[in-house]
């Protein structure tokens, strides 16, 4: 187990570092010196010159991609072009809205996704299997800044019963603790429904597979033989087996869960990392840019690393097929 | 007479799975209504002046015109500009098409270059293109798409080759895995043994048995590159208007949505569409071509 975890570790390190790597020669391919479109016409040459020193621009490139590695891994990302801030802290502002969005969106995707998946095993070919296919296909489909847009209509203009932006409401002086909490429970529902039900449609396919692969294994045929009621069966020996490989699930949900957030956080207004993105994007602030690519390549790469080690230690045949014995 | 016989049936072998992988595709309701969509959506692509006498682009009288809502000469409505929303509807039909179909070109092209050459000659070359894969897929593809559409400025054909060049990774995946498992097949061994060249494999073993796999991967990806593209066009980082992009469309209708709901929800309906035949189409396909499927 320790040199798994070891191998994962390294593993995980090196991808962050191409991650790194990429996006600084992405950022250098790019037309023309970066910062052009901050120069102001009534610079004079001079003080394009200093600016160009104190960014480190002056310098080969070679100097200036391990200064920017370095300043990198001390968490250094520089000064935001439009927020005129240091990144660190905008991001240190962003990303526990990011975390509180896509953290309810990941649940409510596994809780839906679980329960639908299961379901339709079991009822396999029933008119519920039947439109639980068919409604996964369409949710998986449908654009979801489009379902957004019409959650709102229904439920935040015609209804007028859940809020359509932001985190809270905007005035919440004299609110108790529990109306806070409410308030912001209220705010959650449509941007962490949004982002989790594409994914809860996809992962309900996969755990019905999932689910009807593990009931043709032999040891459910023991099971049936030695007399388990079926709803034992069903519940104790074939989810136990089905439900493992969700596990990875999550990992490889995860790039699709930042990225939805980038269009939910624009439309409900939600001030996480997916806005910061497009604002810096509008405002070709780049280092913010490259800060938000680096940071949410950072959790992706994390989560996949602990979802790793999760089912490693769930089912210790992964942890030993590396040919290492921990 | 008996000899040609026979090797007429071993020369048909590799052609009868492709048959009865269409047998199969042909007895797919989903599929089939999949093809159907994408059929009718091309055909209403190439014929869109023929389904409206409106102009997509032009503005019409504006203080009379605009948002009006559906009615008889404008199904769908009218927008801001007084353009008739059927007309920019059909007419964006020809960019999400045009886009989705050119773009999972250069993945399976980027994809396939990578993905053979990382299996093909392995060891280090191998182990460095699939970390450059891992990294790539570990940035969320939106967030990759942004940095991009930022840093290039925009034309419908960037937008192209950038959902292109940030979308190769899995098919590079899947092209090297297949390559991988083909190399060590008997027939490869056996054409090997007979004499055959590394040019001669890969050309007349290789790539004619990966090619089916990659097409139907890449049919079942269009969907996704479609959606990338209305997402783009969403955060008003798409083709650039006034051409009619259907994700830029819910974005301008997003302004009015209380008052003239039918200029966000159209579109809207239009790229669900879209997606939902090609995912049925690439799932059915995927279903009746699996390797793993027909034996």
């Amino acid at each position: 187990m320790r040199g798994f975890l070891a191998r994962r570790l390294i593993q995980s390190l090196v991808l962050l570092f191409i991650v790194l790597t990429i996006t600084f020669f992405l950022l250098r391919l790019a037309p023309g010196d970066p910062m052009s479109r901050y120069y102001n016409p009534d610079f004079s040459p001079e003080t394009v010159r200093s600016i160009r020193e104190s960014l480190g621009l002056d310098k080969p490139l070679a100097e200036q991609y391990f200064r920017w590695i370095g300043s990198f891994v001390r968490g250094d990302f520089g000064v935001s072009l439009r927020y005129r801030r240091p990144v660190r802290d905008l991001l240190a502002e962003a990303i526990p809205n990011t975390l509180r969005l896509t953290v309810t969106a990941l649940a409510l995707h596994l809780i839906l996704g679980i329960f639908l998946g299961v379901l339709s095993a079991a009822k396999r070919h029933s008119p519920f299997d039947r439109v639980n296919t068919v409604a996964a296909l369409f949710i998986y489909s449908i654009p979801s800044f489009w379902l957004a847009l019409m959650l709102i209509l229904v439920f935040s203009l015609k209804l007028g019963v859940l809020p359509s932006s932001h985190m809270q409401s905007l005035d919440t002086e004299g609110f108790s603790a529990l109306s806070l909490a409410l308030d912001r429970a209220r705010h959650l529902v449509l941007p962490a429904f949004v982002l989790g039900i594409a994914s809860a449609a996809s992962t309900a396919r996969y755990m019905r597979g999932s689910m009807l692969d593990a009931l043709r294994e032999d040891y459910i045929r023991t099971a049936r033989a030695k007399g388990l009621p079926e709803s034992r069966v069903f519940l104790k020996h074939a989810f136990k087996n089905a439900a493992l490989p969700v596990v990875t699930i999550v990992g490889l949900s995860l790039p699709f869960l930042f990225g939805g957030a980038v269009v939910v956080e624009t439309i409900f207004s939600w001030p996480g990392m997916g806005r910061l993105a497009v604002d810096a994007i509008y405002a070709r602030d780049y280092p913010t840019i490259l800060a938000i690519n680096f940071t949410v390549a950072a959790i992706v790469i994390l989560g996949n690393l602990l979802t790793d080690v999760a089912y490693g230690l769930l089912d210790p045949r992964i942890a030993f097929a590396g040919g290492k014995k921990g | 007479m008996s000899m040609n016989g026979d090797e007429r049936s071993i020369a048909a072998a590799p052609r009868s799975l492709w048959s009865q992988g269409w047998a199969r595709f042909r007895r797919s309701r989903f599929g089939m209504a999949g093809a159907l969509i994408v059929l009718s959506l091309y055909l209403v692509a190439v014929i869109a002046p023929l389904l409206t006498p409106y102009d997509p682009i032009a503005q019409g009288d504006v203080p009379r015109m605009r948002y009006v809502p559906p009615c008889r000469e404008h199904p769908l409505g009218t927008d801001k500009f007084g353009r008739d929303v059927f007309a920019r509807v059909v007419y964006g039909s020809r960019i999400s098409l045009t886009i989705g179909l050119l773009a999972a070109a250069i993945t399976v092209l980027l994809g396939s270059i990578v993905g053979a050459a990382a299996g093909y000659f392995g060891g280090a070359a191998d182990a460095i293109l699939m970390r450059i894969v891992d990294a790539l897929l570990s940035i969320p593809r939106l967030f990759l798409l942004l940095t991009c559409v930022a840093l290039f400025s925009g034309s419908i054909w960037l937008i192209v080759i950038l959902l292109g060049a940030t979308g190769w990774m899995a098919t590079a995946r899947l092209v090297r895995a297949q390559v991988l498992s083909l190399r060590n097949l008997d027939y490869v061994k056996a054409a090997e043994a007979l004499g055959a060249g590394g040019r001669g494999v890969i050309w007349r073993h290789l790539i004619p048995n990966t090619l089916g796999v990659i097409i139907v991967a890449a049919t079942l990806r269009i969907g996704g590159i479609i959606l990338a593209e209305a997402s783009l066009g969403f955060l008003g980082l798409g083709v650039p208007p006034p051409a009619p992009s259907w994700g830029q469309m819910v974005f301008e209708g997003r302004e009015a949505l209380m008052s003239a709901w039918w200029l966000s929800t159209f579109p809207g309906i239009a790229i669900a569409v879209t997606v939902i035949g090609f995912n049925l189409l690439g799932d059915a396909l995927k279903d009746a071509f699996d390797p793993r499927q027909i034996a």
